[in-house]
């Protein structure tokens, strides 16, 4: 026997009635690894932090980021890097300069050739990572000494991140037509939803009647 | 879609005991500032415990809660209710990788949360084991359910812990739509036909003992109450949340020229308190339990899920990925 | 231009996305992972938004409206294609539906906002861009399944065999053909065959699948005539459940 639900979707499944015994727990990975999500809000703007989605690879993350973080905003494009591959520094107090009490030491490894970095700072407790610019390095300790001089003066930074631009996976200019219309969905806005009119017209026809 | 119940009970107090006092005294002095805590960030464990457990219970409760309403997606009358249905209910599952999210990174593993979840060992908003009948049981559950989850989301938003936080204003900014959907069909319904009018009091009916529940009993004020007030892990108590809730909708409901089947509910003008029947808490502790309407199905439909996808995961499975826990 | 053409070509666009986008929200909540679950329930809203698109231009055309056209027609008065109808199956299933289904959607929208009919152009114009995110899905996960565990492949490879069958059947030819390619609405279904192919194929080579020789297979047709399998009707009905309630009623 299966299942009969109140949803036809689920009858369609083919459920087992009864007793089953516990699942098995999930292996290790079975919802694979994650990947952290940037959007850009508007044109110009910097890329933000959006969170992050569990994928096997970057180009389903890409995918599974543009549903999930992009579907309900305005959005011009999507940045996606593998959590792993993004350094971070201790979170300072609000209103403080990390980059004040950091110490840089010499790295432990170097690449040959400087490369690009991408560098992300957090200027609040609780608000989102944005992009604060690209910095060339021979490792993350360099590009945060780096990033330190070009952008370390603006303001409050309680935590930065560090991803090299290669480990970024971006969208493409001829990618941007994939938002166009998310502005006219209005179906999911509440703002379409309007009923003002028909409870004052209700309440217009069923007024108690005043006794005689 | 979330409300209180069931989230506070039942962790040794003694645990503080055994923390640095000075870390203590910085990560209080951090709140106490009105700063967020970052998931890097030393805290006490007693606070990571109670936050892992309430933001997996959320995080339960958006996917669970996604069935009641999922079951009329097929049968939604006409493009604007369909499209709405369809998107609301993506919504609710969109929440739960939100929150998923955010509890892993206080270190327990989406995969460890789906396996308590599947095997009854971690808990979810009862309302969802309550049957959606007919179309207007969605609809009051996509207004006053969401609107209690909203109650509930919003205090939890100006918590301390940053994730949650970030995942909660989310969360509100897109279920703002969730509650002027459910509302306007539920007006569409009480200002229609007869039989609109009938299903929509019959489903008011069946769901409103649901609903006052939907925030847990009083909380006992207790010294660990306190502790995690102070820690603004927990923003309101149960009660505070239930009477904003009737005080924001028992008017919108009584304007519809809907009853609520409760006698003695009435605002008292004086307190500006809501008096209303005890709601069974006998029944909610047994349903919560396992022993509700569709306890079994929710979760056989959730672990079948799992199980016939495990195909999908397993072919694309990384040998050399390693789990890191998301950033923030 | 024959009006009843463009109608037929219109029903057919919008009763394919209305059939597909109601089997592709039977996903919502039984994904197989939470991130797809989403993904999926997007692009299922997008079908049934571009549906609602179509049948608006045939109101426009003096048709009924679309909620009515939608959810009160019986089976042997829909468009679709077979494949679209048929029931979800397993995942495997509904990837390769989804697979042969929008590698055709696209073409069919590249060429539609060229074309000479504006109405139509205008539409196409604006959806493409979601269509162009449903190809980029649907050939992501095809070439990563298609190319890992022996399980996947077999089971998209099956799928795929049991679905070509009906996936043909999407090009059944209108009784306007020729007459819809002279007036450059648009190429017309052999010429969206040809590419389709072209395209699936493509995709396919970058895998460990195999796809059986099209010349052997008898496509399925009927659908663009009212012909349905027995999944239709009931779909049907349970999509028109709660409307027929009271039909008077406003939901």
């Amino acid at each position: 026997m299966s299942l009969t639900s109140l949803d036809p979707r689920v009858t369609r499944l083919n459920l087992p009635e009864g007793e089953v015994p516990a699942m098995e727990p999930k292996p290790v990975l079975d919802q694979f690894e994650t990947y952290e999500a940037f959007h850009q809000k508007k044109e110009g703007a910097a890329y933000t932090y959006v969170g992050p989605v569990h994928a096997p690879n970057e180009d389903v993350a890409f995918l599974f980021a543009k549903e999930q973080y992009s579907r309900r905003f305005a959005c011009t494009g999507l940045w996606i890097a593998r959590t792993e591959n993004i350094q971070l520094t201790v979170y300072g107090n609000d209103g403080e300069n990390v980059y004040d009490a950091l110490r840089f030491q010499e790295p432990i490894e170097r690449s040959e050739q400087p490369e690009a970095y991408e560098i992300f700072h957090l200027k609040k407790r609780g608000k989102a990572h944005t992009h604060a610019g690209r910095v060339a390095a021979t490792s993350y300790l360099e590009a945060l000494q780096e990033a330190k001089q070009a952008f370390g003066d603006k303001g409050p930074i309680v935590n930065v991140w560090v991803v090299k631009s290669k480990d970024v996976l971006q969208s493409a200019e001829e990618d941007k037509d994939m938002w166009t219309t998310i502005p006219e969905k209005k179906y999911r806005e509440a703002i379409a939803y309007k009923v003002m009119d028909k409870i004052t017209k209700y309440k217009e026809e069923n007024k108690p009647t005043t006794a005689q | 879609m979330y409300g209180g119940g069931n989230v506070f009970e039942a962790t040794k107090f003694d645990d503080l005991q055994t923390e640095d006092p000075a870390k203590l005294a910085e990560f209080e002095a951090r709140i106490a500032r009105g700063e967020k805590i970052e998931p890097t960030d030393w805290m006490p464990e007693l606070y990571r415990k109670q936050l892992i457990r309430m933001i997996e219970q959320h995080a339960h409760s958006e996917i669970i809660g996604a069935l009641p309403e999922g079951t009329w997606i097929t049968r939604a009358p006409g493009f604007r209710r369909k499209m709405a249905q369809m998107a609301k209910v993506q919504d609710e599952v969109g929440h739960a990788q939100l929150l998923y999210s955010a509890a892993e990174t206080l270190g327990k593993s989406r995969e460890q949360m789906l396996t308590d979840l599947i095997n009854g060992k971690s808990k979810y908003s009862n309302v969802f084991n309550y049957p959606a009948f007919t179309w207007a049981d969605s609809n009051i559950i996509s207004w006053l359910i969401d609107a209690g989850a909203i109650v509930n989301q919003m205090a939890n938003a100006k918590g301390s812990y940053g994730p949650y936080s970030r995942a909660l204003e989310r969360i509100c900014a897109e279920e703002a739509f969730h509650l002027k959907y459910g509302h306007d069909a539920v007006v569409h319904m009480a200002t229609g036909t007869p039989k609109q009018r009938e299903m929509i009091q019959a489903a008011l009916n069946r769901w409103w003992p649901p609903i006052m529940t939907f925030f847990g009993p009083s909380d006992k004020m207790s010294t660990h109450t306190e502790t995690l007030m102070r820690w603004k892990v927990k923003m309101a108590s149960n009660d505070e949340c239930r009477q904003q809730f009737l005080d924001m909708y028992v008017p919108k409901i009584w304007e519809l020229g809907l009853t609520v089947p409760d006698s003695k509910l009435k605002k008292n003008m004086e307190t500006g308190q809501w008096k209303y029947t005890e709601p069974d808490w006998d029944e909610f502790k047994r349903v919560i339990n396992g022993d509700g309407p569709c306890n079994a199905e929710r979760l056989a439909v959730r672990r079948t899920a799992e199980e016939r996808g495990a195909w999908v995961r397993r072919a694309l499975l990384n040998p050399k990925a390693k789990y890191v826990r998301p950033l923030a | 231009m024959n009006e009843l053409a463009i109608k037929d070509l219109l029903y057919k666009l919008a009763d394919d996305q209305l059939i597909l986008g109601h089997r592709n929200s039977e996903w919502t909540g039984f994904g197989p992972i939470l991130e797809e679950d989403i993904a999926f329930s997007s692009m299922a809203q997008d079908k049934i938004g571009h549906s609602l698109a179509f049948y608006t231009l045939l109101q426009e055309l003096g048709e009924a409206e679309p909620d009515t056209v939608a959810f009160t027609r019986n089976a042997n008065q829909f468009h679709n294609s077979q494949l679209v109808e048929l029931p979800n199956g397993e995942y495997d299933f509904s990837l390769i539906r989804h697979f042969l289904y929008d590698n055709a959607e696209i073409i069919r929208f590249e060429m539609l906002s060229q074309s000479s009919y504006e109405p139509i152009a205008k539409v196409a114009i604006k959806l493409k861009g979601e269509v162009k995110y449903h190809v980029l899905h649907a050939n992501t996960w095809i070439k990563n399944l298609g190319a890992s565990t022996e399980e996947a492949i077999l089971r998209l490879q099956s799928s795929l065999n049991e679905a070509l069958p009906y996936a043909l059947g999407m090009f059944e030819q209108s009784t306007y053909e020729q007459e819809l390619i002279d007036a450059g609405i648009y190429a017309g279904e052999e010429a969206v065959k040809a590419e389709w192919l072209k395209r699936i194929q493509a995709v396919i080579e970058k895998t460990e699948l195999k796809l059986p020789d099209l010349a052997s297979i008898e496509p399925k047709f009927g659908g663009r005539y009212g012909k349905h399998t027995e999944h239709l009707q009931p779909l049907l009905d349970e999509m028109a459940e709660v409307f027929k309630i009271d039909p008077t009623a406003e939901w």
